[in-house]
């Protein structure tokens, strides 16, 4: 089974959300600011990459039945 | 004739159970009457009477125990009980029940809403147990029939509104006999996954239908099943207006299958205009604080055009007090020079020679006592105009005799 690793959507929106929260806070230092900034679109850049995958793979896994009855 | 056999009580009981076994086929028989004298002792045995309505005299001991048979009876409940027949060492005959259903939408209701009070007052339902859902999820168990409307329209709309997702599928039936083990052990494999195996979210879900076709999901044991699986459940079961016992202890309760998949996945549309608005507040952020810092600086340049203004007006001022002071300082000076050039020029020996007074000088040196002078010394004497040497003749009246 595939492990929850490549692109982690989840990771790269969490951190979207807190550099937009790190800018709506306070005093913005403009070169941190633009460092961010820059961050912020490449995350959003990655995020919607991954908006673009539009499967969704089935994969049919079989349990076990008990059978006492 | 043959010799009878002789037995023991219990090798005769035996040959009975085994003849009652073998000959009743149990497993193609339910046997459907009315519960009476229905209890259960110590939490684990279960002791009742099933009797036929229009004949009180018709009636067998039934026995089951709490780990077979879940759900709530009452007396005077129509129920369909599926076991096996025997004669116990006490002489009395009875069902070992494997499981009993209500029979008929009154006795299903009746058993339905006992349990659900059960549960309910057991804290199955509490609001605060249940867990939310991760907004972005990788990997969703899937608990249905691929042969029910559910599972395209759940798969549909995931497809419409999120992409990426891996979806477990595990297939069960939904309803009839073999759904409430198999959904059951559905559910045990996720919970037994390890952890980063496991689905993010799992769904039970299947379209609408009567009390009777959702007793699955009305089933204590899936229920309790739901609430202690390891991975937060979505239930979505049935049309709008329905409802089951998971979807009361599912962690998040859909109204139908297409909504369990508006529950588990958000829709990219949404998602693209939240980030959207991130990056646009971002920018916005960043242009008023450098909007800010112009302000700043504008106000600097300002300040240092103010100071130096100020210091330059100073400057001039010192240096126009300082020309003045400087020429009356000069003036003064003027004055001085010119009176004291005054005094110089009247001692001036010149101006004495012009008076008549001349300068005697010996070999250089002013000559101020005629008693150093020797006779025949020569001298140089300086008039107001023009010099001439002569020779020492007479001191204070004394050397060469005076021709006259």
């Amino acid at each position: 089974m595939a492990t929850k690793t490549k692109i982690n959507f989840q990771k790269a929106f969490e951190e979207l959300e807190s550099i937009t929260e790190w800018f709506e806070k306070g005093e913005v230092d403009l070169d941190e600011g633009l460092k961010k900034f820059e961050r912020g679109l490449e995350l959003a850049g990655t995020c919607k990459e991954k908006l673009s995958e539009f499967e969704n793979k089935v994969k049919e896994i079989k349990a076990k039945y008990e059978t006492d009855i | 004739m043959t010799e009878p056999h002789i037995l023991s009580v219990t090798q005769y009981l035996q040959i009975i159970n085994t003849v009652l076994r073998e000959h009743v086929p149990s497993q193609e028989i339910v046997v459907e009457g009315e519960l009476s004298g229905f209890t259960i002792k110590d939490g684990k045995w279960i002791i009742f009477d099933l009797k036929d309505e229009n004949d009180a005299k018709a009636k067998v001991a039934c026995f089951a125990t709490t780990f077979k048979v879940t759900g709530v009876f009452e007396n005077g409940m129509r129920v369909r009980v599926f076991g096996f027949p025997s004669v116990k060492p006490w002489s009395t005959f009875q069902i070992d029940v494997q499981s009993i259903e209500p029979v008929g939408e009154g006795a299903l209701k009746r058993a339905y809403e006992m349990l659900k009070k059960k549960l309910e007052l057991e804290g199955l339902f509490d609001v605060g147990r249940k867990r939310a859902l991760p907004r972005f999820p990788e990997r969703i168990g899937l608990i249905t029939s691929r042969d029910a409307a559910a599972y395209g329209d759940f798969l549909r709309i995931l497809n419409n509104r999120w992409g990426g997702v891996e979806i477990l599928f595990s297939h069960v039936h939904v309803q009839g006999k073999e759904s409430v083990p198999e959904i059951l052990s559905a559910l045990g494999m996720f919970s037994d996954m390890s952890e980063s195996d496991r689905p993010d979210m799992i769904v039970l879900t299947r379209g609408g239908g009567s009390l009777e076709d959702l007793h699955a999901f009305n089933d204590e044991a899936v229920a309790r099943a739901v609430y202690s699986s390891k991975i937060p459940v979505v239930c979505g079961v049935g049309h709008e207006r329905d409802e089951s016992l998971c979807d009361f202890v599912a962690d998040v309760r859909a109204s139908t299958p297409s909504n369990a998949a508006e529950r588990c996945v958000p829709s990219r549309q949404d998602v693209l205009y939240e980030m959207e608005m991130m990056t646009r507040q971002m920018e916005q952020r960043l242009t008023d604080s450098l909007a800010d810092k112009k302000l700043v600086v504008e106000r600097a340049t300002r300040t240092v055009r103010s100071v130096l203004d100020r210091e330059s007006q100073r400057l001039l001022v010192s240096a126009k007090r300082l020309r003045d002071v400087f020429g009356t300082w000069h003036i003064r000076l003027r004055d001085r020079t010119s009176s004291l050039e005054k005094l110089l020029r009247q001692v001036d020996p010149k101006r004495i020679l012009a008076r008549g007074y001349s300068i005697v000088t010996v070999a250089g040196r002013i000559a101020t006592d005629a008693g150093t002078l020797s006779i025949g010394t020569e001298i140089a004497v300086q008039l107001s105009r023009g010099t001439f040497d002569a020779e020492v003749v007479r001191t204070n009246g004394k050397g060469k005799q005076k021709l006259i």
